[in-house]
């Protein structure tokens, strides 16, 4: 992912906006939630989480899925973290293994932290500054999929990128164990930069920590658990960490069960059923649609559903035969009917039909909706009459259009709708589904000549520009690479110089920079409609009869650690 | 056990023991043997139910054109019907208790639309079966011949002459039989979609069925060939197979006249078994993507798509899985119908 | 039978290095399966990619790579995955296989009983009712596809009448035997029954066949004449000789599923076998836990073939040992 020099923005727009932009580095602009308080009758139990497949490594410095950084929030801390309560401030970035909100000098390129004393890892081991400097250079070691966008901006992380085993980030990080600080130096500023080091990727672990991708091995950390086993074909056990002492409720509180176990192997079927029948709290997966009935109406207590900023979008390749015409790709956006797609993911409740790049709720977002069937920011139905008359004028009726899809049945679904609507207006379509391991990175390399394809964008962090940068600037296309997270290969260089303008006034006056991008959504979308936007999701956990205190968060999601089994 | 008789040349001899004499001599094997088949009430039923279901999905166009009135092939989200006096949506969104889910219509029981209800993309269950019937039973016939073919053949040859051309065919059953087919399947579906592949002269997309067939057929060879092998072997050291070497027949003529008779009553009954695998197995297939590509019909696929509607609407995974079931219980009937006319043991013993 | 032997294990070996081959040059020729973006994780750079081609040796000549993955899988016994790093084959291999074996052997059981009854109670009523009614059970039976099936199961005894008829079936899973042999039994009751369902129905329809195809042989025909009952008849001499055919299929089938070819069983029911690594791991597409697989399962194939070409000179003493 290319750098990213946006402010971290809160989302309340007014006058929260304004004062962010001054107490960013104070952390505690918009209100603080308030913080969960610890009620011990419901401490104990073990909870059982269910997923069909392992995550991955269970290293935090490389693991990049939603299913272990939901882990993490318990096992590990940074510097700072995400606030630990529920709402719109689980957005803000509080103080974690740092005594206060670092500050920041240099005209934002150095960062000083004061490490707190006492914290100990689960192997008993107390966290010193040594710990944190071997962590920042351990990110680069074990090859962390970002380190060449988000962390290179350290002094001396270009050059760990290059050469990672004898990674130093000399002048970069340097720690005092007298005084038991920190300080980071930038090569240029990036307010960006706290969330990154919020994310798991942040993680401070033990000096003696290989500096290889641990894999199965459990590492050990400060938060409130800790992983004491993993065998990715059957599962992984955290248990109480039994050197964890609160020192922020805010940023690492207390658990509640003793023991957490997920298991993996089920079906996702018989995974709702064993919460259905209280065996298990709670499945990972995205439930079936064919369940949905069953569970929201006997078990609607039961069901929690959260909006997500998220997308679910159809890139289109405006490089290559038919959607290098813009007129085929406006015909495209005038004629899939979003509400459709809706239902296929499970209806009006699950889902919103969606015209822009940017989701509801995120900084810098603009309604509006281009393609229409009447005019209204609020998407109304497809035009079928305009879009076949699109894709006339484009010349490019009869032609060939292969979507590329996921083989699960969501993806597949709503893949045999465009293809079938594909056909409606002209072309002659068809649905090459491929397995979710392969199709992501398929999608992605140009040598493949795919056309169009459905995906789907979670964000890493609240800011803009990780859509709109990252996803569509000329900086983010790279031909011939599995990696070239610009799917659709736009690049349009106006566009970009006005992305990077946007940034650097992220700086110094927020609001203007999220209308920025919020025109520069508009613009994207009217002039050149690379995609078709088709809705933002929301996230279904279904907990089972007998777990209590369900609390979400917008940035890892529901609360592991807070349930209550007893 | 059969006996070394010229059974090719006339004879008064009254061999079919029905005392059938016509003006012009006694009936031939082949027509007593219809006509005993005739009156296999069974046989006879169970080949009137292929005819039917066969005319049936041939007649396909015909029902979603001329009575449904709808295309079986196109997404229908939003679409309504009507039933007696109400309009009612395809896909139905949920509303009661938390409104989640979307499901689809279930079966109307009126012949004229909808009659088996809609799968997730609103399609006419029933039309899909119709068409889908045409594919399967295509894929399923053929790969089945081919595989019951090839798998004789090769069995006859192994177990008959032993020795190197044994083992040579027995390790090629090993091979196939032991072969991961789904890294195949897999490995050729991202093949075909990057490229397409070229097998001899014809280019290969990735509907083609050619594909299907070609794999299915090949996969279950070892498990009709071996079977065959083995019968083989033992019937090589029965006397009569024994007479024939020592009165100098030549090894085609035994092979042909001793041997393959008395192997084609069990061919006979792995027939309608290998029809039956071999449409579950395309289901697997056309998951994969090779085969069926959406939004084309096959009674596999629409299983694939029943099972998630499991929960809501079970009888899109069952109605192909009861037509699968149909087909090769006729066609078992009708094997084994096939067997009793024309196997010559049973003539023998219908003659005492 | 010395001879046998070797010439046999000769074989297997030429028969695993053919499937191994193949499987290394399908997975290499597949566009979109760089090993090094599996490994290197989701979005990672070009450098980091080129790391991990160096460090695992990606960018060595295919035929020196399938070396080296010999060499690890067989004589090193340290080959590990592509996706889970550091997670060796051999054991996730060894720690699975008890399970398949437990479901395999089970469902073999009550499948040979079950099908071998059903095809001589049919061929012993032959034109009877009962006949054509056990044909056309077994007949569906087969028909039926696995996942179907287990899916159609699970939601009968975990679901629908969970709370009443089949409040006693446990959740989905498995527990071995030496932790608890009635929780063992209860958790592969209904896999049993399943995968049995599934192959029942052919050996009964095979066996009928085979049996009535008996019943008309001359020394058949004598043994009734010199007055043995037809039972007798029956079990002592028609059916040894009609066994040819089930055991094959049976030598077939059973090497198969030890080695694997139940996944969709065992994926249904959550059961962590052999059958279930192979599902995860083609869908992962991590060829080293594919290739461990795919050699495990022809080895049992092979030596599934070997016995019963074995068994076949027992049975029909005048089958030569080939």
């Amino acid at each position: 992912m290319a750098k990213q020099l946006v402010q971290k923005v809160f989302v309340t727009f007014g006058a929260l906006a304004l004062m962010s932009s001054m107490l960013v580095a104070m952390g505690t602009a918009a209100p603080a939630g308030a913080a969960f308080t610890y009620q011990s009758k419901h401490a104990g139990g073990t909870l059982h989480l269910l997923a069909s497949t392992a995550g991955g490594t269970l290293d935090p410095q490389v693991n990049y899925t939603l299913q272990y950084w939901q882990l993490y929030q318990a096992s590990y801390d940074g510097l700072v973290s995400f606030e630990k309560v529920s709402g719109q401030s689980s957005f803000n970035v509080v103080p974690d293994l740092a005594v206060a909100m670092p500050k920041v000098t240099n005209a934002g390129k150095t960062y000083t932290f004061k490490l707190r004393t006492g914290i100990k890892f689960s192997n008993g081991k107390t966290v010193t500054v040594k710990d944190v400097l071997a962590s920042f250079q351990r990110i680069f070691k074990v090859s962390n999929p970002n380190a060449g966008t988000w962390y290179n901006d350290i002094v001396g992380g270009p050059a760990c990128v290059t050469k990672p085993a004898t990674c130093t980030l000399k002048g970069g990080v340097t720690v005092n164990a007298t005084t038991n600080t920190i300080v980071v130096n930038l090569i240029k500023s990036d307010s960006e930069f706290l969330d990154q080091l919020a994310v798991p990727f942040g993680s401070i672990l033990p000096a003696s920590t290989p500096g290889k991708d641990q894999g199965d091995v459990p590492i050990p950390g400060t938060g409130a658990y800790t992983f004491s086993k993993y065998n990715p074909t059957t599962g992984l056990t955290m248990k109480r960490n039994p050197y964890f002492k609160v020192w922020s409720a805010a940023a690492q509180p207390q658990g509640y069960p003793a023991t957490i176990e997920e298991t993996f192997g089920e079906t996702v079927e018989s995974e709702v059923t064993s919460v259905e029948n209280n065996q298990a709290n709670w499945v990972f997966d995205p439930l079936p649609t064919d369940r949905l009935q069953q569970i929201s109406t006997k078990y609607a207590s039961q069901l929690h559903v959260n909006p997500l900023t998220a997308d679910w979008y159809a890139p289109m390749n405006v490089n290559i035969a038919p959607f290098n015409n813009v007129k085929a790709r406006q015909a495209l956006n005038y004629a899939i009917n979003k509400n459709d797609v809706v239902n296929l993911y499970g209806g009006t409740k699950l889902g919103q039909p969606t015209c822009t790049i940017l989701p509801p709720g995120f900084p810098g977002y603009l309604p509006y909706c281009a393609y229409n069937s009447k005019s209204s920011s609020t998407y109304a139905g497809p035009d079928l009459a305009k879009a076949k008359a699109l894709v006339k004028a484009s010349g490019t009726a009869g032609d060939k259009v292969g979507v590329v899809v996921t083989n699960d049945p969501v993806n597949l679904a709503v893949g045999q709708y465009i293809q079938s609507v594909l056909n409606s207006i002209g072309y002659k379509a068809t649905v090459k589904p491929l397995s979710a391991n392969i199709q992501f990175t398929y999608i992605q390399n140009t040598k493949n000549k795919v056309q169009i394809s459905v995906s789907q964008w979670y964000q890493d962090y609240p800011a803009a520009s990780d859509f709109l940068n990252v996803l569509l600037s000329c900086a983010n296309f790279h031909p011939a690479s599995d990696n070239s997270i610009n799917i659709s290969g736009y690049c349009n260089k106006s566009i970009s110089a006005k992305m990077q303008t946007a940034e650097a006034l992220e700086l110094t006056n927020a609001k203007k920079a999220n209308a920025m991008w919020g025109s520069i959504d508009k613009e994207i979308m009217t002039t050149d409609a690379p995609w078709v936007p088709l809705f933002n999701p929301k996230l279904t956990d279904f907990v089972s009869k007998g777990t209590g205190n369900y609390q979400f968060s917008k940035q890892f999601y529901m609360y592991v650690d807070q349930l209550w089994v007893k | 056990m059969g006996e070394v008789v010229a059974t090719e040349e006339h004879s008064t001899i009254d061999l079919t023991g029905n005392g059938v004499t016509t003006a012009r001599g006694p009936e031939s094997p082949w027509r007593s043997s219809l006509r005993q088949l005739r009156r296999n009430k069974a046989a006879v039923a169970a080949f009137g139910v292929i005819v039917f279901i066969v005319t049936a999905c041939l007649l396909a166009p015909v029902y979603a054109h001329g009575i449904a009135h709808e295309n079986p092939f196109a997404s229908n989200l939003n679409g309504t019907i009507r039933l007696g006096h109400k309009t009612v949506n395809v896909l139905q969104a949920n509303t009661q208790g938390l409104g989640l889910g979307v499901t689809p219509i279930g079966p109307t029981w009126h012949f004229s639309t909808y009659f088996l209800g809609a799968d997730s993309q609103g399609r006419d269950v029933f039309a899909r079966l119709l068409y889908g019937g045409r594919t399967s039973l295509y894929i399923g016939f053929v790969s089945a011949v081919i595989c019951c073919v090839v798998a004789a053949l090769l069995g006859l040859f192994s177990g008959y002459f032993g020795g190197a051309i044994d083992w040579l065919i027995s390790r090629l059953f090993d091979i196939v039989w032991a072969f991961p087919i789904y890294l195949l399947a897999i490995s050729l579906s991202v093949v075909l979609l990057t490229s397409g592949i070229n097998v001899l002269f014809i280019h290969l997309q990735p509907g083609s069925l050619f594909l299907p067939i070609l794999i299915i057929a090949a996969v279950f060879v070892p498990y009709v060939g071996r079977p065959i092998r083995g019968l083989v072997m033992s019937l090589k050291q029965r006397e009569f197979i024994q007479a024939a070497i020592g009165a100098g027949a030549s090894d085609w003529r035994i092979l042909r006249k001793e041997v393959l008779p008395n192997v084609m009553p069990s061919i006979i009954v792995f027939f309608p078994l290998m029809v039956a695998f071999n449409m579950l197995t395309e289901s697997a297939l056309s998951f994969l993507s090779i085969g069926v590509q959406p939004p084309a019909a096959s009674w596999g696929t629409i299983i694939n798509d029943g099972l998630n509607l499991l929960y809501t609407r079970p009888w899109v995974a069952m109605a192909p899985g009861i037509m699968i079931v149909i087909t090769a219980g006729a066609l078992n009937v009708l094997g084994d119908g096939f067997r009793d006319a024309f196997d010559p043991k049973a003539k023998l013993r219908g003659s005492i | 039978m010395f001879y046998f032997v070797v010439r046999r294990f000769a074989s297997a070996v030429l028969v695993l290095f053919t499937i191994s081959v193949t499987v290394f040059l399908i997975f290499f020729a597949t566009p979109g399966v760089d090993p090094a973006a599996r490994i290197a994780g989701r979005s990672a750079s070009a450098q980091v990619l080129a790391q991990v081609a160096k460090e695992f040796g990606l960018n060595r000549p295919l035929p020196i790579r399938y070396l080296l993955m010999m060499d690890h899988l067989f004589i090193k016994q340290d080959l590990t995955s592509y996706v889970n790093i550091g997670d060796r084959v051999v054991p996730q291999i060894t720690q699975a296989a008890p399970i398949t074996l437990s479901l395999v052997v089970g469902a073999a059981v009550i499948w040979l009983i079950v099908g071998v009854l059903g095809g001589v109670i049919a061929a012993a009523n032959q034109g009877k009712f009962i006949d054509p009614f056990i044909m056309f059970i077994g007949i569906a039976a087969v028909s039926v596809p696995a996942y179907w099936l287990g899916e159609v199961m699970n939601l009968l005894t975990q679901s629908k009448f969970h709370s009443s008829i089949f409040a006693w079936v446990p959740p989905p899973g498995y527990v071995s035997f030496t932790t608890s042999p009635t929780e063992w039994f209860l958790h592969l009751l209904f896999p049993w029954l399943t995968l049995a369902a599934l192959y029942a129905g052919i050996y009964a329809r095979v066996l009928r066949a085979e049996l009535v195809n008996a019943l008309n042989e001359d020394y058949i025909r004598t043994a009734r004449a010199k007055g043995l009952s037809e039972r007798r008849i029956l079990f002592r001499h028609a059916l040894r000789c009609s066994l040819i055919s089930i055991v094959s299929l049976f030598g077939l089938d059973f090497g198969a599923l030890i080695g694997g070819a139940a996944l969709l069983t065992e994926v249904v029911f959550g059961l962590p076998g052999v059958g279930m690594l192979t599902y995860t791991s083609l869908q992962n597409l991590d060829l080293p836990v594919i290739m461990g697989c795919v050699m495990y399962g022809a080895f049992f194939v092979v030596l599934a073939n070997a016995v019963v070409d074995v068994l076949y000179a027992y049975l029909d003493p005048r089958v030569r040992l080939v």
